[in-house]
C-alpha cells in the first residue's frame, strides 16, 4: 500500500465535484448576487446593481411573517415526526425479527417514494367534507355535521407534512440505533435498570446524533415544501416556497432571491452547527476498523 | 361514499387514450432512467473517494449532501436562471440536471451505508497478494456494495419520477408527469388522473417490494447478510 494515495481520491472526486459545482454552486452564487440587483416594476426587468431593495421587500406585505410561520411550522412538524418516528425506529430495530424488520422498513419507505403531489391530493379525499374521515365520524355518531376544519386548514397541512416527511426522521434514528452497542443495554438491565431508566440514560444520549439528524432533515424538507400547503392549506395559507413562486409571477428575481438567501442562511447554518455538535457524517460512516 | 361494487377499471382503460398523460409519462420514465444511471455512477465515485479520504472526509461528505438541503423551488428557479443566462434552452436535459443534483445525495448516502460491508482488511489482504487497485475494486468492493448500488438506482429513479418542483421550472416543451398532473388536479379532476396516480403508486410500491425481496433473499443465501444488521 505504498502507491500514491492522494491522486486516486482526487481522480474519483473530480466528476461528482464538477457536477456539484456546476449544478449546485453556480446557481447558489446567482441567487446571492441577483438578490442585490434592482428590479423595475414597470418593465419587469432586472439590472446589475448593488441595492437592498430585494431585502427591503421582505419587510413589506407581511412577507417576513410568512418566513417566521414557515420556520415555526417546520419546527413543530419536526418535533411531531420525532415523537412518532422514535417508537417506530425502536420497534423496527429492537422488537422486530430480521424478516419483519425488512418488511416494516419497506412499508416505512413507501411514502418516501410516492409523489408528494399524489399523496397531498389523496388527503383531500380523506379529510374533505364528504371524505372518509367525515363519513366515519358521522356514521359513528360523533358529529352530526361534517367537520369543516379538517381540510384546507393548518391541521390538514400539518397532517400532510408529517405524512410526507416522517421517513426522513425514521431513517437517521434507525441508523443511530444500529450503532448502539447492545451490550450496554444488556448491562443496564443486569444492573436492574427498568425500561425508562435505560431509555433515558443510555439509548437517548447515544442516539442523539440520529435525533438531531432526523429533526434537521424534516425541518429542512418542510421549509422547502410547497405542494402540501398548495393542496391542503386554507385560503391565503402560505409558506416560503409558495411565496417565492408568487413573487416570481412578476419575475421579481431580486426579491425572490433575497428570500431564498435568508432561507438558505438559516438552513446551512443549522446543518453546519449540527454537524459541529453531533457529527452528522459519523452516522453514515462504516464502523469497521 | 362509493361502494365496493362500484369498482371498475374504466378509467385505467381510458389511460392509454389520454395523449397528454402518456406523453408526459414517457418523458418522465426517460428522465428518471437517465437520472438514475448518472446519479448512481456519480455517487459511486463520490463514495469511493470518501472511502479513500481521511482528513477531509467530513468536508467531502457535507459537499456531496448539501444540495439535498436546498429547497426545490430555490434550486429549480436558480438553475433555470443559470440556464437562461448561458443560453441553454429548457429541455429534458435541463430537467435531468436538476434531478441529478436532487437524487445524488440520497444515492450517495445509500451507497455509503452499504460500504459498511467492505472491511479494510479484505482490501489489504488482496493488495498483499498482488491485486491492483482495479482488481480489488472489481473482485471485492463491487460485489460487496452491489445491493447498495441497486437500492441507489431505485431510489434515484423514483425520486426523479415523482419530482415536481424542479421539473416545474426546468421542463421544456414536454412537461413531466407530475407537472401535468398538478395542472389537471387544480383544474377540475377527471378520474383519469386518479387512475394515473394509482398506476404510479403501484409501480413505486412494486419497486420497493422488489428491492426488499432482494434483501431478504440475500439474508437467506449469504453469510455476508449478517453485515446488514
Amino acid at each position: 500500500m505504498t502507491g500514491p494515495r492522494l491522486p486516486v481520491s482526487s481522480v474519483l472526486m473530480t466528476p461528482p465535484l464538477l457536477t456539484i459545482l456546476a449544478l449546485g454552486l453556480a446557481p447558489l452564487t446567482i441567487v446571492v448576487v441577483w438578490s442585490f440587483w434592482s428590479w423595475d416594476p414597470s418593465t419587469y426587468w432586472i439590472k446589475p446593481d448593488l441595492s437592498l431593495a430585494g431585502y427591503a421587500g421582505i419587510l413589506e406585505a407581511g412577507r417576513w411573517t410568512v418566513i417566521v410561520s414557515t420556520l415555526v411550522k417546520a419546527f413543530g412538524t419536526a418535533l411531531l415526526c420525532l415523537l412518532i418516528a422514535y417508537p417506530t425506529a425502536y420497534a423496527v430495530h429492537f422488537l422486530a425479527g430480521r424478516r419483519l424488520s425488512i418488511i416494516l422498513l419497506a412499508l416505512i419507505t413507501i411514502p418516501f417514494f410516492t409523489s408528494y403531489l399524489i399523496r397531498s391530493f389523496s388527503w383531500r379525499l380523506v379529510l374533505g367534507r364528504t371524505g372518509v374521515l367525515n363519513t366515519w365520524l358521522q356514521d359513528l355518531g360523533i358529529t352530526n355535521a361534517p367537520v369543516d376544519w379538517l381540510l384546507f386548514s393548518n391541521f390538514a397541512v400539518v397532517v400532510g407534512l408529517v405524512a410526507s416527511y416522517l421517513p426522513f426522521a425514521t431513517f437517521p434514528l434507525l441508523l443511530s440505533m444500529r450503532r448502539v452497542d447492545p451490550t450496554f443495554l444488556a448491562a443496564a438491565q443486569d444492573l436492574g435498570a427498568g425500561f425508562w431508566k435505560s431509555l433515558t440514560s443510555i439509548l437517548l444520549p447515544l442516539t442523539m446524533p440520529g435525533i438531531f439528524a432526523g429533526f434537521l432533515f424534516v425541518f429542512v424538507m418542510v421549509v422547502g415544501s410547497s405542494t402540501e400547503v398548495q393542496m391542503l392549506g386554507g385560503a391565503g395559507a402560505s409558506i416560503v416556497s409558495v411565496m417565492i413562486n408568487d413573487v416570481m409571477r412578476v419575475a421579481n428575481y431580486p426579491l425572490a432571491f433575497a428570500i431564498s438567501t435568508i432561507v438558505l442562511i438559516v438552513i446551512f447554518g443549522l446543518v453546519l452547527i449540527g454537524n459541529r455538535i453531533f457529527g452528522l457524517a459519523s452516522l453514515f460512516e462504516d464502523q469497521s476498523p | 361514499m362509493p361502494r365496493l361494487s362500484d369498482l371498475s377499471l374504466t378509467w385505467y382503460a381510458a389511460l392509454p387514450n389520454d395523449r397528454a398523460l402518456v406523453g408526459a409519462l414517457q418523458q418522465s420514465l426517460m428522465i428518471a432512467t437517465i437520472t438514475a444511471v448518472l446519479a448512481t455512477g456519480m455517487s459511486l465515485l463520490a463514495a469511493l473517494a470518501y472511502f479513500e479520504l481521511r482528513a477531509q472526509r467530513t468536508a467531502w461528505f457535507l459537499t456531496v449532501i448539501l444540495p439535498m438541503f436546498v429547497p426545490g423551488v430555490i434550486q429549480g428557479l436558480a438553475l433555470s436562471a443559470v440556464f437562461t443566462r448561458s443560453g441553454i434552452k429548457a429541455s429534458s436535459l435541463t430537467v435531468i440536471a436538476g434531478h441529478l443534483l436532487w437524487a445524488m445525495p440520497f444515492a450517495f448516502i445509500v451507497i455509503l451505508t452499504s460500504f459498511a460491508a467492505v472491511r479494510r482488511s479484505y482490501l489489504t489482504a488482496a493488495a498483499d497478494l498482488g491485486a491492483t487497485r482495479w482488481r480489488q475494486f472489481v473482485d471485492i468492493t463491487l460485489p460487496l456494495i452491489r445491493p447498495g448500488l441497486i437500492s441507489a438506482f431505485i431510489f434515484s429513479f423514483l425520486l426523479s419520477l415523482n419530482e415536481f418542483t424542479r421539473a416545474f421550472y426546468l421542463a421544456g416543451r414536454q412537461n413531466t408527469l407530475p407537472v401535468v398532473l398538478f395542472g389537471k388536479m387544480n383544474s377540475g379532476a377527471s378520474p383519469v388522473i386518479y387512475a394515473m396516480s394509482g398506476t404510479i403508486f403501484l409501480v413505486s410500491v412494486a419497486c420497493v417490494a422488489l428491492a426488499s425481496m432482494h434483501f431478504m433473499l440475500r439474508l437467506k443465501l449469504s453469510p455476508a447478510g449478517r453485515a446488514l444488521r
